[in-house]
């Protein structure tokens, strides 16, 4: 028998992992996830969860006298060294079970455990010796007793959530290996449905109907033009930039506020954590600056005024004309205000472990070309222009991968502020098919016209 | 085609003929493939599988769709009994077949033979759906 080789077939100057050995091994790192929430799952579930859910509903009501009270200390080393302590309060009870009377120390619950001795002290005290109070004890040990019942909800989250997530991913990961072992590529993709269901990452945003692989354009066409019938909806990577450059200094300074607040604590207390005030300095001066950075693009941001772009109509189709509205507002001249019509390949392909997209503008047509636009007070600048689709023009085409797109991109140069680009993405449909009789009929019309 | 390791000790032969010499269709045509599988040498084919489908090369990683498909597993149409097999399908309105720079649509047909031992060997076909140009570069960024 011989094993498949590690690299299959070369595409460009990149080789291809095998992919026997890709499914192998798939498999083996989903059924590792799978075996390890069977086995964390196991674990919480035989060592906390049931015997919780046993002491709540199996356990034996009874009386007991309380004899004497005490703290159970328990001692943990972690692998560095360091010990961390629990204590529980414990209560040495008399009580009677199946006819016979029985002493012993109470079985504290899970959630009674606490790393604060006083608190543990406080806890305790609840407690009066020589009286009488309700208690539980185990019918198979009736030496176990314990005088509270409830839940841990937070070890339930834990027994469930964590090995859950586990055990989710790694059986689904496991099907979908199983359901695809010994089929070939193209009986895989004719029997989607539950695959895409079991790893809806690796599938496309949906299409359009009766359109296979073009993009569906429901989203660009829900919002009416004032002058033209639809205004196309902005994608700028600069409000992506904007958004992360928010998020960031949002995030750095609530992480920057809680420091600052312990340390405040500790210097109100009299306790000086000098290393903490270190490194509180550079924490600070990222942190202003990332909040001085957001600001700075948001001012250029809204500065420049909004850009809207209107068409006639949409989705668009090759060899047709379509009006197209550009109007641009904001204070100031624009020395120059341009729209293109573009059409952009996009490529998605793995490098090692990155994920890299690479893009090619390979067409390219002058929309409106303006020179010192200047929008009136509490008005817009307004360009009416019409534009063709080519008639052999390349529809938009999206699938996991790999894309071809169409779209609206507008450069502008103001005298005051940096160059700025704005896209608006539109989606051409193919040239509609016509029923054969009258294909031939416009081709003997243009042969005779030629 | 299989790589050379998935293919049996002698590849059989797979002729395709499309009703249309020059492979040239338009979306919503009918595609008539027929298609012969000879010199099996002996191995036993326990089932083939027949597919038209557009696939993406270029850059980015390969994706494919599925247009029609249909696995054949009866015994009596399984070579050399049944050495000939055709199908047909009717083209979808897209994708059209696209020779960008960076990524390329392509149609195709797929006859993929299954023999005993779990073997398999394909045969692809390519045909064009439409008359969309070959794309030129204009202007290149990479993220």
């Amino acid at each position: 028998m011989r094993l498949p080789r590690f690299f299959a077939k070369k595409r460009g100057h990149r080789r291809t992992g095998s992919r026997e050995w890709g499914v192998v091994g798939d498999g083996l790192f989903h059924g590792i996830l799978l075996a390890a929430g069977l086995f964390f799952g196991g674990l919480l579930i035989s060592g906390v969860a049931a015997p919780e859910w046993r002491i709540n509903h199996d356990y034996v009501e009874s009386r007991c006298t309380i004899l004497a009270k005490g703290l159970a200390k328990t001692a943990v080393q972690d692998p560095s060294g360091a010990v961390s302590t629990t204590w529980q309060p414990r209560l040495r009870v008399r009580y009677t079970a199946g006819g016979r009377v029985y002493e012993a120390w109470s079985q504290g619950t899970s959630a009674e455990a606490t790393t604060d001795r006083t608190t543990a002290l406080a806890r305790l005290s609840r407690w009066i010796l020589g009286s009488q109070t309700a208690c539980w004890y185990d019918p198979t040990a009736p030496e176990t007793v314990v005088l509270e019942r409830g839940y841990n909800w937070w070890l339930w989250l834990l027994a469930l959530l964590l090995p859950g997530a586990l055990v989710v991913i790694g059986g689904s990961g496991l099907v979908r290996v199983l359901r695809a072992w010994g089929k070939s590529e193209e009986r895989r993709a004719a029997s989607a449905g539950l695959a895409e269901f079991l790893d809806p990452l690796m599938h496309p945003a949906p299409t359009a109907p009766g359109h296979p692989a073009v993009p569906n354009c429901d989203d660009l066409v829900n919002s009416p033009g004032t002058i033209l019938r639809y205004r196309l909806p902005i994608e700028s990577p600069e409000s992506w930039t904007l958004v992360g450059f928010g998020l960031f200094a949002v995030l750095w300074n609530a992480v920057l506020l809680v420091l600052a607040v312990g340390a405040g604590l500790d210097l109100l207390g009299g306790k000086i954590d000098w290393w903490l005030f270190v490194l509180l300095v550079p924490f600070l001066g990222v942190g202003i600056g990332g909040v001085v950075l957001f600001m700075r693009n948001l001012f250029l941001a809204t500065v420049v005024g909004p850009t809207q772009v209107e068409i006639s109509d949409h989705p668009l189709r090759p060899g047709r004309r379509y009006d197209v509205l550009l109007a641009q507002g904001g204070a100031g001249t624009f020395r120059r205000l341009q729209m293109f019509l573009e059409l952009e390949e996009q490529a998605t392909f793995r490098q090692g472990t990155d994920t890299r997209t690479e893009q090619v503008v390979v067409w390219r047509s002058l929309v409106t070309d303006c020179r010192d636009a200047a929008p009136a007070p509490n008005a817009r600048f307004e360009s009416w222009s019409v534009m063709e689709i080519p008639p052999d023009a390349m529809h938009s085409f999206s699938s996991a991968h790999n894309a071809v797109r169409w779209r609206l991109v507008v450069r502008g140069t103001t005298d005051r502020c940096p160059d700025f680009t704005r896209v608006f993405p539109v989606v051409v449909f193919p040239a509609e098919v016509m029923p054969a009789p009258i294909a031939e009929q416009r081709r003997a019309q243009t042969e005779m016209a030629g | 085609m299989s790589d050379a390791q998935d293919r049996p000790v002698v590849s059989p032969r797979i002729d395709v003929q499309f009703d249309r010499p020059q492979r040239r269709y338009q979306a919503g045509d009918r595609v008539v493939v027929r298609y012969t599988i000879d010199e099996c040498q002996g191995d036993r084919i326990h089932a083939v599988e027949q597919s038209m489908l557009w696939y993406t090369e270029g850059k980015g990683e390969e994706d494919l769709g599925v247009h029609m498909f249909r696995r054949v597993a009866d015994p009596a149409m399984m070579p050399p009994r049944a050495a000939v097999g055709d199908f047909f399908a009717h083209l979808p309105r897209s994708p059209l077949s696209y020779e960008g720079l960076i990524v390329k649509v392509r149609w195709c047909v797929r006859v993929r033979v299954f023999f005993e031992g779990a073997r398999d060997y394909v045969s692809e076909h390519v045909f064009e759906v439409g008359d969309v140009p070959p794309a030129r570069v204009v202007h290149m960024r990479s993220t």
